[in-house]
């Protein structure tokens, strides 16, 4: 069974993915904070802070079409909440871009600011997310101080969510291999109840056997790791890059563009 | 003298009722393969976790000379590894690394004897160079030759694997015939597939019932095609 790996691309090699995971997720989470905070009038410094993790992927070499793909999976909540704006502020306002002037309502300007937001930082997430493994996005997150049992827990899920997912498909590709005719919605109900209860049944024998693993090996309730992460000069560049780009646009750009 | 497993008269009933393993006597020399042959639901998997202190019934395990007590568990699970089944339930850790690292670590290993053994372990199962692989990106072989470098990174002196040969296909299969032969250990191995057992085993253990029904040397038990067909099982070709 093939999924949709988040971190399909995560193992390629470039300067990007090199990079320390803690790095990228404090640059991350910093570039992110600065773009949600930016006034809902300033759309236009959005397109300068797109450049960034644009920027990012391309050298990291994930193909646009697998970032659109995923900023349009999760887009349609975004969406809904963006083109509300307009329904109720219908205030007038005038946006000036140089000599151009654009008479709009403070409605669209907060709605084509969620929507720039929006993919900006969404821009941003899939970079740090497609230049960095899982494993070690998870040992950066405890090496940051995330609780360790959280770390544990994400661990095990995206571990075996796809497990998970492969045994769902298979008790649907069961049930169409014997449902000629189309199924009726009060069996169909019924099914849906019985492949849950059965999917949980299979998730206790699973977690009962993976236990039986980590006892094999040793577990007494502590959980050991090697720190094998390490912040190197290029690191180093990175952060300065990084941090001069936020915050010139910041100081800089922004009061330009309004 | 110390056998490397010593079964005496061991018997066990699941929770609701069913008995499981129904008297069982076993030695197991050291350095010896030995598989435990039987149909579907004999026992053969509830004897492995019996010998891994797992499942806790009437009479006696001693493995490498210490009896399994409750005390003991994790002395005893320092000497013995254990392949599941399935691999998947093996390999619960996001990379090859942290899998393989995750026994010796236990162990209270330094670093760097951690990093050793893991590379090492890799190495023997030809996985050497995956370390930072996700699982999930692991072939059907991989997994089992990486499920047993999870053990053999603890450097035990006697390994159980649970049906290792299902799902791998005929060069998988073979690979992990090479890889089991190549082991110095003292092997347990349960397998319904008999070509498999007459190319891993020196000695067998026909399992029908939750009983031993008779065991000895691999060849001579597996060429008796009276005592195999009796009890399901097939002369290997």
């Amino acid at each position: 069974m093939h999924h949709a790996y988040i971190d399909k691309f995560a193992y390629q090699d470039s300067s990007i993915h090199r990079l320390d995971a803690r790095v990228k997720f404090i640059i991350t989470v910093v570039f992110t904070a600065v773009v949600i905070s930016l006034p809902r009038t300033s759309v236009s410094i959005l397109f300068c802070y797109a450049v960034g993790p644009f920027v990012v992927l391309v050298m990291g070499g994930i193909p646009l079409r697998f970032v659109l793909k995923h900023i349009l999976y999760v887009s349609p909540f975004v969406l809904v909440l963006a083109f509300t704006g307009p329904w109720y502020d219908r205030t007038a306002a005038a946006v000036a871009f140089g000599p151009w002037i654009w008479h709009t309502t403070v409605g669209w300007l907060r709605c084509w600011s969620i929507l720039g937001k929006f993919v900006v930082t969404m821009l941003a997430l899939i970079a740090l997310i497609s230049t960095t493994r899982f494993a070690n996005l998870l040992a950066g997150l405890q090496r940051l101080g995330m609780p360790r049992l959280l770390v544990i827990q994400m661990g095990f899920l995206y571990r075996y969510i796809f497990l998970l997912i492969d045994s769902a498909h298979h008790i649907l590709r069961a049930r169409a291999a014997r449902s000629a005719g189309g199924v009726a919605f009060g069996r169909g109900v019924k099914f849906a109840a019985a492949m849950v209860g059965s999917l949980f049944v299979r998730s206790i024998d699973t977690a009962e056997h993976i236990n039986a693993a980590m006892q094999a090996r040793g577990f007494d309730g502590n959980w050991r790791t090697i720190n094998r992460l390490e912040v190197r000069v290029a690191d180093y560049v990175f952060i300065v890059i990084a941090a001069c780009f936020i915050v010139g646009l910041y100081f800089f750009v922004k009061p330009v563009l309004g | 003298m110390v056998k490397a497993i010593k079964v005496e008269n061991f018997s066990y009933k699941y929770p609701d009722g069913t008995i499981a393993l129904n008297g069982v006597t076993l030695d197991v020399e050291y350095g010896e393969c030995l598989a435990l042959i039987g149909p579907n639901g004999a026992g053969k998997s509830t004897l492995l976790l019996a010998i891994t202190g797992f499942v806790r019934g009437t009479g006696r395990v001693v493995i490498d000379g210490l009896e399994i007590t409750n005390g003991n568990l994790k002395q005893v699970r320092s000497r013995i590894g254990c392949c599941l089944e399935n691999p998947e339930d093996q390999l619960f850790m996001p990379t090859l690394f942290d899998d393989v690292a995750f026994g010796p670590l236990n162990m209270g290993l330094d670093s760097q004897q951690v990093k050793e053994r893991v590379n090492l372990a890799l190495a023997e199962v030809g996985l050497a160079g995956m370390a930072e692989r996700a699982p999930h990106h692991l072939s059907a072989g991989q997994k089992r030759a990486a499920a047993i470098a999870t053990v053999l990174s603890m450097s035990p002196k006697i390994i159980t694997l649970d049906e290792p040969d299902g799902s791998l296909d005929p060069r998988n299969r073979n690979n992990l015939v090479k890889l089991l032969a190549g082991l110095s250990q003292t092997l347990v191995i349960a397998t319904c597939n008999m070509d498999f057992a007459a190319a891993v085993a020196d000695e067998a253990a026909v399992i029908d019932g939750g009983r031993v029904i008779a065991a000895g040397p691999a060849k001579k038990i597996m060429s008796d095609s009276k005592l195999m067909t009796s009890h399901g099982l097939e002369v290997p070709r």
